[in-house]
């Protein structure tokens, strides 16, 4: 018999304490003892939670589904870097640049989106993502006439106590990953929560019924995609925090898959299922990288490259058996086993019972 | 009279939801069935389970047979077809194409399948005049026809109509419920209808089954389901 | 004017390679709404087998026969096994498993074949000696190659459309796409049609393949990649459940595309346009074409019920 326990009651939030200084504790221990290398994969593995959460707003909570993010987060990661590098703009100034712009040209891929559903707004998003690097090698031939656009370079601010080398470099990313990551997480789940997380969820359920009830349709999908697409420019952004130098191959369609791939894996539509999607998928993907066996005895292989791939596809197709609605849906309902969080009773329970007997009563 | 379909304990929903709990019922070779039953009673549900479109547990005999465990198209080919909710003509193939679809399960070619969309363009002949017009350019009362005119291409032994009536103009529904009743008396086909509209279709029916929350709570003929009061007051609104 | 018509005839050529690979997505997409991206890596993975048959002193046309049966089995099994269950678990399951897929057959590609990451060099079964071509009126040249290639494309497309008009298969396979449920109701075993079209579909993608092969005149792991990405646009340009949409999309973008490549040279400065934004300007027209048509220009549009 599994303990219930209700929503935002004292042991509630105890349970949500112990989970977040547990969080906390991992944070602080990698960070007192770990080689910078092991810190740079954490801060790649944030990197990636940002933009798959960044997916989660529109595709998870709005419906709409989009491979352009790659193509959001490389604007804000040549906007940050060229800034930085060309016109000597402080980097925090250029973050939020970074993030202005990919709102705008968010709400512009939106409008289209507008008409499209499925897999033809997936095209047209794929398309974005396609025409991206094509973008980037022009604007580098062009404009940086070089073929590779130097990084911010981001130095660890005095106040940090922390030098400008390599391990404290890292250090510093660290930090900065992990707190961007927890803004995302904070905005996202706030939006999810408010009444227009509500209405986002009633267009993806059924436009026409949410449309009728008062939404507005345009708005709120422009609007979503916007928001979604800024996200996703933090995570360029921090791409750029984090490389010396970009170019047009640092966001492909590969990268909008990754984030996909991320996000579902995880869990779509939960608030957590990016952010573990995303650590399960990177690390995953990094163990098969370093310790894939080299199968000498297929004809093909130089290197253990193609079998670690290979494994990681199916490893996907795999997870997508084990756990169809992504890890948190799994981790839900073995723990269900142990414990259930039900809603907390209505306030104004007392008065809904009685007008139903009022109801009954003739 | 020698039960053609004969339903025991039949269980069936979706996921974990029992909609159907236990159902009992029969029709008799040559015979009209009507189901009455109101909004989520669980009349699609046992059509549904009837042709063996959802997982269902329970005794379902045809002619003797067992198929409540059959898969839709052997349960078509031991000769049910069932008109579903809401139509479900294939709204991009043309009128003719769509009887022709409805004979997929006929093994005999060309010919007499030709011959049969001939005989049923004579009962319907609003579809044969509009036969290369595509299905979903029909008005609702001829979709519907269509639909029936599909399903009684597959020479079925049991045709069951789920709502018939749905979305129709009250005269068109009339014309329905005629031509049902024609297709009984005429062609001796036996058919299981579910149904709101209780007047018109307890005028074709011989046996009534009424549905209530997934279990049959009254049955009988016409006439002694309309004077059980409280069916009456329900479904006959007097 | 013979510019043009050379133009017009090299993106011919093309276009007709993504009708095809844009049919065996539509066949998929129309019974099951589903979009197959690891269509291309299937017929890769397929092609890399023609060209190993070929090795082993098969003549080319057969081996790419073969490679086309294994790649049937091999599709139907693949919706048997994978697809199939997957579609029971949930709506972005599928779409997973179909990346999970396309990144397996790559690398598998690149395991099983040595040297298929640089390139494998893969024969015709056209002529394409440097003088096998017309000329026509205007100095316009089409080479014998182009021609087979279009003229493979069109018997392939007719024979696949007799399959649908004039077949009980490919009405059962027009049921399933337009109506699935009723078309369970008529006695079809949907199931068989669904294994039947991923079959279809990867025997089709891998003749599609080969015919890039032999443009390219070698395979190699990157070959699918942007043919598939090219043929999804036509697809979808033509409407995602309309064979013949795909094959009019397919060929619209080809000349797209080409026209794209060559034509900014003339009149336009070729560094903004150009060779290596043919794909992009054609995705820009598609955007266009979507815009005013959102289920493209075959495609049937569903109204809902609220």
């Amino acid at each position: 018999m599994a303990i219930t326990i209700t929503e935002s009651s004292a042991k509630h939030w105890a349970l949500r304490f112990v989970g977040v200084a547990t969080l906390a504790g991992i944070a602080i221990y990698f960070a007192s003892g770990a080689a910078p290398s092991t810190l740079g994969k954490i801060t790649e593995a944030c990197t990636l939670a940002i933009a798959a959460i960044a997916l989660n707003l529109l595709l998870g909570f709005n419906g709409q589904i989009s491979l352009g993010h790659s193509a959001f987060a490389g604007l804000a990661a040549f906007t940050a870097g060229y800034s930085v590098n060309a016109w000597h703009w402080n980097p925090w100034l250029s973050l939020l640049i970074s993030c202005a712009v990919c709102f705008a040209f968010g709400m512009l891929v939106g409008l289209p989106a507008l008409r499209l559903k499925g897999s033809y707004l997936a095209l047209v998003t794929l398309a974005v993502a396609f025409v991206w690097p094509t973008v980037a090698r022009k604007f580098l031939n062009q404009t940086v006439k070089q073929s590779t656009l130097t990084g911010m370079k981001l130095k660890p601010p005095t106040w940090t106590g922390l030098a400008n080398n390599r391990a404290d470099r890292a250090l510093f990313l660290f930090w900065l990953s992990i707190t961007l990551l927890i803004v995302a997480y904070v905005v996202v789940r706030n939006i999810r929560k408010s009444r227009i997380g509500r209405s986002l969820v009633a267009v993806r359920d059924n436009e026409t019924a949410a449309a009728v009830m008062g939404v507005n349709l345009p708005l709120t999908k422009t609007i979503t995609f916007g928001i979604s697409a800024s996200l996703a420019g933090l995570a360029g952004w921090l791409t750029a925090a984090q490389l010396t130098t970009l170019d047009e191959n640092s966001f492909t369609i590969l990268t909008s898959i990754k984030y996909l791939l991320a996000l579902i894996l995880g869990g779509a539509a939960t608030l957590a299922g990016p952010v573990v999607g995303a650590f399960v998928y990177y690390f995953v993907d990094d163990l098969l990288k370093t310790n894939a066996p080299h199968w000498d005895f297929l004809p093909g292989p130089l290197s253990n490259g193609p079998v670690a791939s290979f494994l990681l596809g199916a490893v996907v197709i795999a997870f997508v058996f084990i756990a169809p609605t992504g890890f948190v849906g799994l981790i839900k309902s073995q723990t269900r086993r142990i414990a259930i969080v039900v809603p907390r009773p209505l306030r104004h329970s007392t008065v809904a019972e009685a007008s139903v007997e009022e109801s009954e009563s003739p | 009279m020698t039960a053609l379909l004969e339903i025991t304990d039949l269980w069936a929903g979706y996921g974990r939801q029992q909609v159907l709990q236990g159902i009992n019922l029969h029709v008799d070779e040559g015979t009209v069935g009507v189901i009455l039953g109101a909004n989520g009673a669980g009349k699609t549900t046992t059509m549904r389970a009837i042709s063996g479109m959802i997982a269902r547990q329970g005794s379902v005999l045809f002619q003797g047979s067992a198929i409540g465990a059959a898969s839709p198209d052997r349960i078509v080919h031991a000769g049910i077809a069932q008109v579903p909710q809401g139509r479900g003509t294939f709204t991009d193939l043309t009128v003719e194409d769509n009887l022709r679809a409805g004979a997929f399960v006929r093994k005999n070619v060309g010919a007499s399948i030709d011959a049969d969309i001939q005989q049923w363009f004579g009962v319907f002949p609003r579809l044969a005049e509009r036969r290369l017009q595509k299905a979903g350019s029909l008005s609702g009362g001829e979709q519907q026809m269509l639909a029936i005119a599909r399903a009684l291409m597959s020479k079925p032994t049991l045709l069951l109509c789920d709502e018939p009536s749905l979305g129709l103009a009250p005269i068109i529904t009339q014309e329905l419920f005629e031509v049902l009743g024609r297709l009984n008396a005429e062609h001796g086909l036996s058919i299981l209808i579910v149904e709101q509209n209780a007047n018109l279709a307890l005028r074709i029916a011989h046996n009534v089954f009424v549905l209530e929350t997934g279990t049959i709570t009254a049955s009988g003929t016409p006439s002694e389901i309309a004077q059980n009061d409280t069916v009456r007051k329900a479904y006959l609104g007097y | 004017m013979g510019d043009i018509l050379q133009y017009f005839l090299n993106g011919l050529a093309r276009g007709s390679i993504y009708s095809l690979v844009a049919l065996g997505l539509v066949v998929i997409y129309q019974g099951t709404g589903h979009l197959n991206f690891a269509q291309g890596e299937m017929s890769l993975f397929a092609t890399f087998g023609a060209w190993w048959i070929n090795d082993h002193g098969v003549p080319l046309w057969l081996s790419i026969l073969l490679a086309a049966s294994f790649a049937f089995v091999g599709g139907g099994v693949i919706e048997f096994g994978l697809i199939r269950p997957a579609a029971k678990k949930s709506p972005f399951a599928v779409v997973v498993v179909t990346i999970g897929l396309f990144q397996a057959f790559n690398s598998l590609s690149g395991l099983l074949f040595k040297g298929a990451a640089t390139g494998l060099s893969f024969g015709t079964i056209f002529p394409n000696k440097p003088k096998d071509f017309f000329r026509l009126p205007g100095g316009a040249v089409w080479r014998y190659e182009n021609i087979g290639v279009l003229l493979t494309v069109l018997v392939i497309t007719a024979l696949l459309f007799l399959l649908f008009r004039k077949t009980k298969v490919g009405l059962a396979m027009r049921m399933v796409a337009n109506n699935a449920d009723s078309a369970k109701l008529s006695g079809v075993p949907t199931n068989k049609v669904l294994m039947l079209s991923w079959a279809l579909s990867a025997a089709i993608g891998t003749i599609g393949c080969a015919l890039v092969a032999g443009i390219n005149t070698n395979v190699s792991l990157g070959t699918m990649f942007g043919v598939f990405l090219l043929a999804s646009a036509a697809a979808i340009l033509g409407g995602l459940d309309s064979p013949l949409g795909a094959v009019v999309g397919g060929l619209s973008l080809g000349v797209i595309e080409s026209f794209v490549t060559n034509y900014p040279k003339d009149w336009w400065a070729s560094t903004y346009i150009g060779a290596d934004t043919a794909t992009a300007a054609a995705f820009v027209i598609i955007l266009v074409v979507l815009l005013a048509r959102p289920s493209g220009l075959f495609g049937s549009t569903h109204v809902e019920r609220v």
